[in-house]
């Protein structure tokens, strides 16, 4: 079941990222999903789901993006590991605690991704960090809050956690 | 608290740092090997996820029109609230036929281009654009089961759109002539003095190392030198707007605005093969007679 969903989710979040999303870009920086949708399943499932689907998620956007497959794969891979080890440390984590972690990991992640795609002289990290890395982790942490609250307000987060840990 | 499984998640978290490791190690070792083995692996998976892509781009437009159409008709309804229901359907319908018409017209224009022009190329359609922020790029919904190949030249009849970067069996990205990474080789029109077009972050295009002799000015036209990079000679580029001279500089360069509005591209052609031109065909050398 679980795969199922992992599966559902990476063939459905490519088309809404590249299809749908162009009409959600601010300052024409649109939020990346896949990057919300690992953090989520890293902190809720663990580790190592979040290592596998971040792999697996990279990969299927990067055949769908000029960005390079292995940065990509090991990118979201990582965040979903780093996700998962921060989730097995927290018992209790609200929403806005889930925004700020949201927004300062997309950053990073925002600050070493140009520096693994060797981007164009133009494109450094000053331009990086203004004209994507910020906007970008802003509308990232929106959605990703805003999904958790709703998971949140919903079901009882940690019992999830736990029991999907199990 | 929360009830944790330490066996399970000690063996879990034991597995996903072997992983980890293995795949840093296979970054940092072999990138360019794991690249091609995971790009070929992936193709299955491109076409899996190039239907509910192409099934989304398809409600996308779907949907897109119905809006366009709705919108337009309630600017009709404000103004014409007295004019009967027919006139409203007969006006439904000339919208359906007026854009059935447009549709036709631009790829009668494309097949037109496509003959004249480029008998091997190949006609595709826009179904998506880049899922991430790094880079400009469109998703076309034609493959490598199509012949498309990473390096092959995307046009309309309007001029370059950009250049294959990655296909899968059913897709390929474009990576567009207004991205800072690509370089497709130009030519400037008038002058006949050559250079190397890049994209720039603000949407637009540069022509880079033109000779500083050159008298290249604002409104000439830049088109393809068909030396490198999958087009032929003459496809147009862009028009210079504006001419940058540095002090002790060895080269000038140009600003250019692209023939080809990617933001609004929807039909393209990619050019899978043609003749590349000979040293005795770009010196201009008269043919012998037989």
């Amino acid at each position: 079941m679980k795969a199922l969903i992992y599966f559902a989710v990476i063939v459905g979040l490519v088309p809404v990222q590249s299809v749908l999303l162009s009409h959600l870009s601010v300052w024409g920086v649109k939020p990346d999903l896949g990057f919300v949708a690992v953090c989520l399943i890293g902190l809720i499932a663990g580790e190592l789901d979040g290592l596998l689907v971040g792999l697996a998620l990279g990969w299927a956007m990067s055949l769908f993006s000029a960005q390079d497959l292995i940065s990509s794969a090991i990118l979201k891979g990582a965040v979903g590991y780093i996700a998962g080890l921060v989730g097995r440390q927290v018992v209790y984590l609200s929403p806005v605690v889930l925004v700020m972690g949201l927004l300062v990991v997309s950053c990073v992640v925002g600050l070493v991704t140009p520096l693994a795609l060797k981007l164009s002289p133009q494109q450094d990290l000053w331009w990086a960090a203004w004209m994507v890395v910020l906007p970008q982790a802003c509308l990232d942490a929106v959605i990703g809050g805003a999904i958790y609250w709703l998971l949140w307000s919903r079901l009882n987060i940690e019992q999830v956690m736990s029991e999907s840990r199990m | 608290m929360r009830m944790v499984n330490l066996r399970v998640s000690y063996n879990a978290r034991r597995v996903a740092l072997g992983l980890a490791v293995i795949l840093v190690l296979g970054f940092l070792l072999l990138p360019g090997q794991l690249q091609s083995v995971f790009q070929s692996i992936g193709s299955p998976l491109g076409w899996v996820i190039s239907w509910p892509l192409q099934a989304v781009a398809g409600i996308h437009d779907r949907i897109a029109d119905i809006w366009g159409r709705y919108v337009a008709l309630q600017g009709v309804e404000e103004e014409n609230q007295q004019l009967k229901r027919e006139l409203d359907l007969l006006k439904e319908q000339n919208g359906q036929l007026r854009e059935a018409s447009v549709a036709t017209e631009r790829l009668s224009a494309l097949l037109e281009f496509k003959k004249q022009a480029l008998p091997t190329s190949v006609a595709a359609q826009v179904i998506g654009r880049d899922i991430g922020n790094w880079y400009k790029t469109i998703i076309l919904n034609k493959g490598a089961s199509d012949g498309i190949q990473s390096d092959q030249g995307v046009i309309t009849p309007a001029g370059v759109v950009g250049r294959i970067v990655k296909t899968t069996a059913s897709t390929a990205v474009v990576l567009l002539v207004t991205d800072p990474n690509n370089a497709i080789a130009g030519l400037i029109q008038r002058t006949r003095d050559e250079g190397i077009v890049e994209g720039t972050t603000q949407g637009q295009a540069r022509l880079k190392y033109i000779p500083l002799l050159s008298n290249a000015r604002p409104g000439d036209h830049v088109v393809t030198s068909g030396l490198v990079g999958g087009f032929p000679r003459g496809i147009p580029i862009g028009t210079i707007i504006r001419i940058d001279k540095e002090e002790e500089a060895l080269f000038q360069s140009a600003e250019l605005s692209p023939e080809v509005d990617p933001n609004r591209v929807e039909d393209v052609l990619v050019i899978r093969s043609f003749p590349l031109p000979t040293e005795g065909d770009r010196l201009g050398v008269p043919k012998p007679k037989p």
